[in-house]
């Protein structure tokens, strides 16, 4: 019983495959699939009940449904909206992979010239001055992460990721003002000073931001 | 040969017949379509696939609205119920049907000699609310 239970669940679910196929999947599609999995599997169950043969019974069940070709029409509409949803985001992707690349890379730009600037003996605030780099591109870094859509969540609403991003922005611009202003002037205090400024208002952005998350998993995932 | 209720007749009712059900209690699709033929007194079947289409439409509507239920055995069944304003739009469409049935009713049946008093008590009360 539980054999033949199992195979007519099979073919209810290929005949409903079949009735969708090629249409782009949405949440209606994937709902409007089992609702009428479920309710045709009862309706064949009733018909073998009444001395039915199985086959005969789920023959006539599709057959009484009547015309789905409406149903199937909706669906396909609401498929093509989620195909150009799908293009839109996969072109957000792109973005923020440019965006993580040219930042990876103005990272590493600083680096290797403050080393370098270093090495050639150069004054130091000089050398912090190169900093800049590391603001611009640990901020980028920051922005295109965020806005990343991956399988297990969405990306990030683009305000909330460049808010993140000045926060960063800021505590790493805090860092380099206080090299450099403590190279150019020689004394700590003023270095401290010019640190705390940014540094605090980024840290404050970025503790904001972080204690009013919400939640991006995808349902599937959660 | 049986009688039946053409396809264009009936179209328009669809939702209110559906509103009829879910008004009497929550039900799921497969049940909905048997409650149906049940109420027609086994002389009419709604088909599914003209239920599934109204069933969209109306919670489009927010006429109804739907729930999974918990069952674990041979799949979930999604659940309509009804909503204030699919009571309010059964209540109303009710009131539009038992006049257009008696206006129908007349137009259909009756012959003008014979029903001169009808006409004439309308066209009074027509006046009489001026």
């Amino acid at each position: 019983m539980n054999k033949k239970n199992n195979q007519l669940n099979n073919q209810v679910k290929s005949y409903v495959e079949s009735l969708f196929s090629g249409i782009g999947t949405s949440q209606q599609l994937f709902d409007l699939k089992e609702e009428l999995a479920t309710n045709l599997k009862e309706k064949t169950l009733d018909y073998t009940s009444r001395g039915m043969d199985e086959q005969q019974a789920f023959k006539e069940a599709v057959i009484s449904m009547g015309d789905l070709s409406g149903l199937v029409a909706d669906m396909r509409l609401l498929g093509q909206d989620k195909a150009r949803q799908a293009v839109y985001s996969t072109m957000t992707a792109r973005i923020s992979l440019a965006g993580i690349v040219f930042g990876v890379l103005l990272t590493l730009f600083g680096i290797f010239t403050i080393a370098m600037l270093y090495f050639m003996k150069l004054p130091g605030e000089a050398v912090a001055g190169s900093g800049i780099f590391i603001v611009a591109g640990g901020a980028l870094i920051t922005y295109s992460i965020l806005t990343r859509e991956t399988t297990a969540r969405f990306g990030m609403n683009k305000i909330r990721a460049a808010l993140y991003a000045i926060s960063i922005g800021l505590i790493l611009f805090g860092m380099t003002t206080a090299f450099i202003t403590r190279y150019s002037t020689g004394e700590m205090f003023i270095a401290i000073g010019s640190l705390m400024v940014f540094f605090l208002v980024g840290v404050g952005l970025f503790l904001f931001l972080a204690l009013t998350e919400t939640d991006r998993r995808k349902s599937s995932y959660r | 040969m049986g009688t039946t209720i053409s396809t264009d007749l009936i179209r328009g009712h669809t939702d209110t017949i559906i509103l009829n059900v879910l008004r009497q209690g929550d039900s799921y699709g497969y049940e909905i379509y048997k409650k149906i033929i049940a109420l027609s007194g086994n002389q009419y079947e709604l088909k599914e696939a003209t239920l599934y289409t109204a069933f969209r439409r109306l919670e489009q509507e927010e006429c109804i609205v739907s729930y999974w239920g918990d069952e674990t055995q041979g799949g979930r069944r999604k659940y309509y119920r009804l909503t204030d304003k699919g009571q309010e739009f059964y209540a109303q469409n009710t009131k539009d049907w038992i006049f257009a049935k008696e206006v129908l009713d007349k137009l259909i049946l009756n012959e003008l000699n014979s029903d001169k008093l009808a006409l004439e008590n309308l066209l009074e009360g027509g006046i009489n609310n001026e």
